[in-house]
């Protein structure tokens, strides 16, 4: 558990177990995952990418967000400056100072882009799986799946239903994201959020991973980002959805070391071949 | 079962319990137990107490490489039992074997 903006953040960490990706100058970036909002943890990144990263020689951080997973859950504070400005506090108090390559999975890459447009000159990388940089049209699209998810939950038998299809597991956490919800401003302030300006996110110039899932609604926000980032390889994985990292999390590590050699010279093709 | 993984699984099982807290239930804690299926813990409860063996045993048990080789669906189906082992056979071949030395 670490203090960081006001608050005490869980944040496991990989120290690289490989040797360092070669083909770059300078300090290796650190890795930083960031999950999506709501229903998911650190732990979609813990069981997928963290463990094949750190081999391939990155120092890798997780944390949960604030009010998600083991983290603490404020009542506010949860416009998109407040989940970047957690990050920052974050990465300063683990000491991590150098380049950094940050992995987002759904609204964790939004917070990505958000921290890119305020610290540009730090960012390496950014790999966005089922994602976007904060765009109003994007913005508005979380709105309506945050207000499904809040008005579902509550509802008299919701949570046994989901126990039934999808055991209990699933059960306890569909009744922690309900609590979340109503224990916090999440829903209404993060949609409201203040956006970085159109100009800050199109000076975004590090190199940038896009995957989407072909059977997911999210993938027709991949024309305007390409858009606004020209440089963006986007690559979409037929018939995949939006949980396309837990699902297909081979496919994802593959095109995220490809890229990472093609686009950001970080060879790893040595350790992960090993 | 030896000795020392009848203390591992003793530990083992204070753990867990500190990691389902509220929701940690009257049952005992076996090698056969599933950490799904019979604890009820979700993914996140598995890395929270990653961070609790990082905490005791260091870089010795390297959990994450351990769960690396379990996608998310099979790392529901994970044994008690089956950590107890990895964690006994790290700690015997601690001495011995470089490479597999954890990860902080």
């Amino acid at each position: 558990m670490v203090p960081a903006n006001g608050i005490t953040l869980h944040v496991q960490r990989l120290d690289p177990t490989g040797p360092a990706p070669g083909g770059r100058t300078g300090p290796t970036p650190a890795a930083v995952l960031i999950h999506g909002m709501a229903s998911d943890t650190m732990a979609s990144w813990y069981f997928t990418m963290a463990e094949p990263l750190a081999r391939a020689g990155f120092p890798t951080v997780l944390y949960d967000l604030r009010g998600h997973g083991r983290s603490e859950r404020p009542a506010t504070g949860y416009a998109l400056d407040d989940l970047v400005d957690d990050l920052a506090a974050l990465l300063a108090g683990l000491d991590v100072t150098g380049p950094l390559l940050l992995l987002g999975n759904s609204f964790g890459a939004t917070i990505a882009f958000g921290y890119a447009a305020r610290h540009p000159d730090r960012v390496a990388g950014i790999v966005a799986v089922e994602s976007a940089p904060p765009t109003p049209e994007w913005m508005r699209r979380v709105r309506v799946r945050l207000d499904r998810v809040a008005a579902r939950l509550p509802q008299r038998g919701a949570l046994a239903e989901i126990g039934v299809a999808r055991g209990r597991v699933a059960a306890r956490r569909a009744a922690e994201t309900g609590r979340m919800l109503a224990d916090t401003t999440l829903a209404q302030e993060l949609p409201a959020s203040r956006l970085p300006t159109t100009e800050a996110l199109a000076a975004i110039g590090c190199p940038v991973l896009c995957v989407y899932g072909g059977a997911s609604a999210v993938r027709e926000l991949a024309p305007a980002v390409r858009g606004l980032l020209p440089q963006a390889r986007v690559v979409v994985l037929p018939e995949q959805r939006h949980t396309v990292l837990i699902d297909r999390p081979e496919e994802v590590r593959r095109l995220v070391f490809a890229w990472l050699a093609e686009e950001c010279s970080l060879d790893v093709a040595r350790s992960t071949t090993a | 079962m030896p000795a020392a993984q009848d203390s591992i699984l003793a530990e083992l099982t204070e753990m867990i319990n500190a990691v389902l807290g509220d929701f940690a239930e009257d049952q005992a804690v076996t090698m056969d137990t599933t950490f799904q299926g019979d604890l009820g813990m979700e993914s996140i409860d598995v890395v929270s107490l990653a961070g609790r063996l990082q905490a005791r045993y260091g870089d010795t048990v390297n959990f994450a490489h351990f769960v690396a080789k379990l996608d998310l669906e099979t790392v529901g189906e994970l044994r008690v039992g089956q950590l107890v082992e990895h964690i006994a056979t790290s700690l015997a071949g601690a001495d011995a074997d470089e490479v597999g030395a954890g990860s902080r």
